[in-house]
């Protein structure tokens, strides 16, 4: 199968859930990714959800998926070398660990880029290479504390939310920085430094309340709003159905709808006091949503689902992961997949966000057992003979 | 300074939220990005008038900001002359990037196969709501594909209504994963030379974006990744939201003994540090709602500064916390502008300074930049049928008469 990034070779010397998807999205399009693994540290990942030993482990098989793996004493000087060599030999390194920890391990940007000039160094971190607080530690929940979203998630009087995808932004952003930096390089000849934090991928989820904010300023923008006071009735909002789901409708330009919509909730089109946009989302405004509070609750969330999907109106049920889950197109478009592990047998897991008509993302191999990979990579990267990889593994320099 | 994507032209035929992010972090480092709207108002977007109730004030911060450093080249598709001018324009472009239906895309002779046949080099980019293998046909937005995914559903306490993760939270993923995606197809074009159609949708971006928990839920199906759980029985009382005197925190501390032994020192109450039952992780876990009652009691006590103080100095590198900030802390938090994740700029509409977005991605030798917001509706026009594609003057008089231009 055709791969995008075939012949770029990639050292993933990442801890964290987020970081090791970062790589992964590497690996998935066709990058060679070595992780490189610490044999003095417990294995990464898996522990989130406490899996029982001899189950799946359902974290690793998506962040470290087809990626190859190198266990090495990272507290040895000799494994120091290798790795550096190794960084040597690759194009770009990606690691989500503190300065502090990479500097004792001889693998800052400092040291590598001696060995290695036209490097692509990417680090996610906390909170961005400069400022006061550049070496806080890479903590989601923290980042998000400081984004000023999860006070305005819930409704007025309930504690604040945090709400966890804000790692997921950053996640993407490592490769996206990347990328770009290596389209840099391939004109110039220049590595570089890049860096994605925790901080600004939850600023980046924020965007628009973020920027409206910063333009518009004002209290309402700090405090939670009421469901029931949205600025338009018909964007935005959640109505509770008459079996308990909820509905959501995002409608913003309320003219284009209304024809249709109003019947629908038991209005007349010409009803005066909803007959303009204006009108619902200005002076009546708080007035419809207690009209469409009762209205939704009168039927069915089934019911709601087929009139949205009747009059294909952008509205729907907020569901539970069930539905993805059994949704045929999210299997078409591999958004998941079906994978046969071959001790766990069929298991489902999240698949390629991105759709590539040529390069398509693959599943080559699945997480692999730590250190599965030291031979073969010390030979066929660093051209270690068979009778010195002994050694080392002898010595415990390297593992598996 | 050196742009890292320059040299780089896109085409950007998108509308709301979602395509035209995807194409501003290309413009960002440094791409020649096109904007192409129609003459008659322009992308949807440019007709926001309010935010949550509140009129957006005398610059639309909702379009300048995600349509910076672009150009506008209105054209009306509609017309046989417009689509002309589109196929010349992609002819001579690496990126082709759209959000519109397909049903617009085919009525226009905008398909990959057409753009294909006329320029093999080019990246065909689509933003989507459901992905190319759709069956829902509905219109999409964010948040009611958001709904769908089950992101919303596990949020809040129980019984609280579902709770939406912020707007355009939905479209700012998806337009991400197109971005990365058109820089992942370029760099397969340097070793081809041939373009490939690419497509990011709301829907597989924000499973995608439902990671951490969706994927626990995939391997256990337990309700605990899926369904509401209240703060009042986290599993790790010690990472959890509390509030201090004055404002809530989040705290981090992990569910070890050491730590636990460290923290609960700190607290003010001796009873926490005393009882048995607390001793290990196992009987926190089992304990949490008497331990996170206790621990609500006990930090209410003190501000959030005062134990930000206090547990600073705690063991090597102290307690993990923050107080949890409003938008107003985050628009004066001096990490973020020292990131230029906050960035000031100064904005034509109104002829002075504002603030904006920044730069999600540091590049340390090539760093984005912000040349400009957005730009008016159809300024380049002229300028690149002249100069780009080389019509002359009375061409682009004739294209005026006809309608393709305004």
């Amino acid at each position: 199968m055709n791969k995008a990034l075939e012949g770029i070779r990639v050292v993933d010397l990442t801890v964290e859930f987020w970081g090791s998807i970062g790589a992964a999205l590497l690996a998935d399009f066709g990058a060679e990714v070595i992780r490189v693994e610490p044999l003095t540290e417990a294995p990464a990942l898996g522990v989130e959800y406490e899996h029982a030993p001899g189950e799946w482990n359902a974290f690793a098989a998506l962040a470290q998926r087809n990626k190859q793996s190198l266990a090495v004493d990272l507290a040895s000087a000799r494994g120091r070398t290798l790795v550096q060599d190794l960084v040597g030999k690759a194009d770009v390194l990606i690691t989500d660990r503190s300065r502090d920890a990479l500097a004792a391990a001889g693998l800052d940007y400092g040291t590598l880029v001696a060995k290695k000039p036209d490097l692509i160094y990417a680090r996610g971190s906390g909170f961005g290479p400069q400022g006061p607080d550049a070496d806080l530690p890479a903590i989601d929940e923290l980042a998000a504390a400081r984004t000023g979203m999860m006070p305005i998630l819930p409704q007025p009087g309930q504690p604040p939310v945090f709400p966890g995808h804000g790692q997921m932004y950053t996640a993407v952003m490592l490769p996206f920085g990347i990328l770009t930096a290596l389209h840099h390089r391939v004109k110039t000849g220049e590595g570089q430094e890049v860096d994605a934090s925790l901080l600004a991928g939850n600023m980046y989820g924020a965007s628009l309340d973020l920027q409206a904010y910063l333009a518009i300023g004002g209290e309402r923008m700090l405090q939670p709003i009421s469901r029931l006071d949205a600025g338009n009735p018909m964007s935005g909002t959640v109505y509770m159905s008459e079996d308990g789901p909820w509905v959501t409708l995002t409608m913003p330009d309320t003219d284009r709808w209304w024809p249709i919509f109003a019947p629908l909730v038991d209005l007349a089109v010409d009803d005066p006091r909803f007959d303009t946009h204006d009108k619902r989302c200005g002076a009546n405004r708080l007035e419809m949503m207690q009209v469409l509070e009762q209205a939704f609750l009168r039927k069915s969330a089934a019911h709601w689902r087929a009139m949205f999907q009747e009059h294909q109106l952008s509205a729907d049920i907020i569901e539970s992961y069930e539905f993805p889950a059994t949704d045929a197109q999210v299997y078409r478009n591999r958004y998941l997949v079906e994978v046969d592990d071959p001790s766990h047998g069929k298991q489902t897991t999240l698949g390629f966000p991105i759709f590539m008509r040529e390069t398509p993302g693959r599943l080559s191999g699945g997480a692999p057992a730590r250190g599965q990979h030291s031979a073969a990579i010390l030979h066929d990267v660093l051209g270690i003979s068979e009778d010195e990889i002994t050694a080392l593994r002898d010595a415990g320099t390297i593992g598996g | 300074m050196a742009s890292a994507l320059e040299g780089l032209r896109v085409i950007d035929l998108t509308v709301w939220f979602q395509g035209p992010v995807a194409a501003q972090h290309l413009a960002d480092f440094g791409a020649e990005v096109i904007k192409v709207e129609r003459p008659k108002g322009g992308d949807q977007g440019r007709g926001v008038r309010s935010i949550k109730a509140l009129p957006v004030g005398d610059w639309n911060q909702y379009f300048l900001v995600i349509n910076r450093n672009k150009k506008s080249m209105a054209l009306d598709l509609k017309t046989e002359a417009g689509r002309e001018i589109m196929h010349r324009l992609v002819a001579q472009s690496d990126v082709f990037l759209s959000n519109l239906g397909a049903d617009n895309l085919e009525a226009w002779g905008l398909t990959w196969e057409k753009l294909h046949a006329i320029n093999p080099k080019l990246i065909y980019a689509t933003t989507t709501g459901y992905g190319p293998y759709a069956t829902t046909s509905k219109p999409s937005f964010d948040m009611t594909v958001q709904a769908l995914t089950g992101l919303m559903s596990r949020l809040g306490e129980p019984d609280q209504p579902p709770i939406y993760l912020g707007m355009g939270s939905g479209d700012a993923y998806g337009g991400l994963m197109a971005a990365l995606a058109i820089l992942l197809a370029l760099w397969r074009r340097n070793t081809t030379g041939v373009g490939q159609h690419i497509d990011a949708s709301l829907y597989g971006a924000q499973l995608f974006l439902a990671a951490p928990t969706l994927q626990a839920w995939l391997a256990t199906r337990d309700t605990r990744w899926s369904a509401q759980q209240s703060r009042t029985a986290a599993r790790n009382p010690l990472w959890n939201t509390y509030r201090a005197k004055d404002q809530w925190m989040m705290l981090c501390v992990p569910n070890r003994d050491d730590a636990f032994r460290a923290f609960s020192g700190s607290v003010g109450d001796a009873t926490i540090a005393a009882e048995a039952k607390f001793a290990s992780a196992a009987g926190r876990r089992e304990h949490a709602r008497e331990l996170i009652a206790k621990l609500d009691a006990a930090i209410a006590t003190r501000t959030a500064a005062e134990w930000m103080t206090r547990w600073a100095t705690l063991g090597p590198r102290g307690v993990a916390a923050s107080p949890v900030a409003t938008l107003a802390d985050l628009a004066e938090d001096a990490q973020a502008w020292a990131n230029d994740y906050l960035s000031e700029t100064h904005c034509e509409e109104v002829n002075r300074t504002v603030t904006v977005r920044g730069m999600p991605v540091t590049l340390s030798k090539t760093p984005g930049t912000i040349r400009s917001l957005g730009p008016e509706l159809g300024q380049d026009t002229e300028m690149i049928l002249f100069e780009m594609l080389g019509y002359d003057w009375d061409e682009i008089g004739a294209l005026k008469a006809a309608g393709a231009i305004p």
